[in-house]
């Protein structure tokens, strides 16, 4: 009984630190560029499903569309016209990091992208 | 530097080479009736299994069809009849490799930072061509299209006729090149700074206000602008706000750069005007019109594109005439230098 109790804790907390849901902010920076672009997230996790928003600020925000995660693995899409950005990323506590794909329909470009928890 | 000129001299007309090679999304006839960008986003909406419209890409000539972004790829729409011309989707082409070569060598930071040394090596080359070419002033070629002597001739008629261009191309493209670092300096020598858009905070929507269409948001962008024509409608779904692009045919430089956000409601968030650019952000503008050629219309851009394509035949005429230096002397009676630099 002890030992079940110990590891629905343990996975409610696992479950509990995992929990993406929130703002974070950082920046994306394609290869090649001398600059990094802004980035603004709002997630919410529900399960293995990640919603909500993302864009360069709190003014401009695009809806994320098919977002997924997968244990600290995040997927997820968004639209902001002409050009489709495809994050695949990796949380570590508070920091999120990965790579982002931007496609339009003549270009393809990859960039990095490391965002914070905000507070 | 021959990659730079090659891929210069395609992408100059990429547009048109994009309608080339896609000629039945791209050329349509004419109708007497333009449909509502509604009327061209429910269609498209109901092809596509229901996809919410991401933005609207009217087009600027008749004879050339609309656009409608979704978040699968860019529908082509025939706005007078509403026919779905075909969809595209997003991803690299041979255009896209193109441009990408010519930014970047198609490879990352490295790539970039070769191509913006190598516009730094070419205005080297052209101003050290020119001090080569003086002394004789040759602007024919002779001799046997094998001989020594009309690589010679070709090297420096090439040259000095495609001189003002190229040294043009190659200044304007290595402030591209290093327009991050650039940009400041810029910015303090003309005394201004870059152009901030400001947005209004959105009032609360009052009870009962309609949500408005994407034409009347073009009607009320229009209002603000007078005498400017849309070119692109984002949708609020997508950014939060109606952002309708204009290109005013007044402005000179920087002209497709007016922006009208308004809320779903038809409220005004934010306003660019083309015509509010700062000096600096002019002389950039000014800067890059005259690296594509765009400031003087097709003929700048078609005196580019064959400029551009010059670069090849100058650096393998240059490379032919080096490794020959030592054979099939120049005829007798030339200069020291003229012999020099061949």
């Amino acid at each position: 009984m002890k030992k079940t109790i110990a590891i629905i804790l343990l996975l409610a907390v696992n479950a509990m630190a995992e929990d993406l849901s929130g703002k974070w902010s950082g920046e994306f920076r394609v290869d090649g560029g001398d600059h990094g672009v802004p980035q603004l997230f709002m997630f919410r996790q529900n399960g293995n499903t990640l919603t909500g928003s993302g864009g360069p600020n709190t003014s401009e925000q695009y809806p994320i569309e098919n977002g997924k995660v997968d244990g600290n693995r995040i997927m997820f899409e968004i639209t902001t016209g002409e050009w489709k950005f495809t994050y695949d990323l990796k949380a570590t506590g508070e920091r999120i990091t990965g790579t982002l794909e931007l496609k339009s329909v003549n270009d393809r470009r990859t960039a990095t992208v490391s965002l914070n928890k905000m507070k | 530097m021959v990659i730079l000129g090659v891929t210069g001299s395609i992408i100059e007309f990429e547009p048109e080479l994009d309608r080339v090679f896609h000629p039945h999304l791209s050329f349509i006839t004419p109708g007497s009736r333009i449909l509502s960008l509604s009327e061209m986003g429910d269609a498209v909406s109901q092809r596509f299994g229901g996809e919410p419209v991401v933005a609207y890409l009217p087009s600027l000539s008749p004879g050339l069809s609309y656009q409608v972004v979704l978040p699968r790829g860019i529908v082509y729409v025939n706005q007078y009849t509403g026919e779905v011309l075909g969809l595209r989707e997003r991803g690299q082409t041979f255009l896209g490799y193109v441009r990408a070569l010519h930014v970047r060598l198609a490879f990352g930071s490295v790539g970039k930072n070769i191509v913006r040394w190598s516009g730094a090596a070419m205005v080297f080359s052209l101003v050290s061509g020119l001090y080569l070419w003086w002394p004789t002033k040759q602007v024919r070629v002779r001799g046997d299209w094998r001989s020594r002597l009309f690589l010679f001739d070709l090297h420096n008629s090439v040259g000095i006729f495609s001189f003002l261009v190229l040294t043009l191309l190659a200044v304007t493209g290595t402030v591209i090149g290093f327009e991050d670092q650039l940009a400041p300096l810029i910015y303090k020598l003309t005394s201004s700074a870059q152009l901030q858009t400001t947005y209004a905070a959105i009032p609360e929507p009052t009870p009962g206000a309609l949500l408005i269409t994407p034409d009347q948001a073009v009607t009320i962008a229009r209002t603000r602008i007078p005498g400017a024509v849309p070119y692109r409608v984002q949708m609020p779904k997508y950014g939060s706000l109606y952002q309708v692009a204009l290109q005013s045919p007044n402005d000179g430089i920087g002209s497709g750069r007016n922006v009208v956000a308004l809320d779903p409601f038809g409220n005004l968030v934010s306003l660019t005007r083309s015509g509010d650019l700062s000096t600096g952000e002019r002389v950039l503008g000014i800067n890059q019109a005259l690296h594509t050629g765009v400031i003087l219309g097709t003929p700048g851009r078609v005196a580019v594109a064959l400029a551009s394509a010059m670069v090849a035949p100058q650096v393998f005429s240059g490379l032919l005439l080096w490794r020959r230096r030592t054979q099939d002397p120049l005829p007798a009676g030339r200069s020291t230098k003229e012999q020099s630099a061949s």
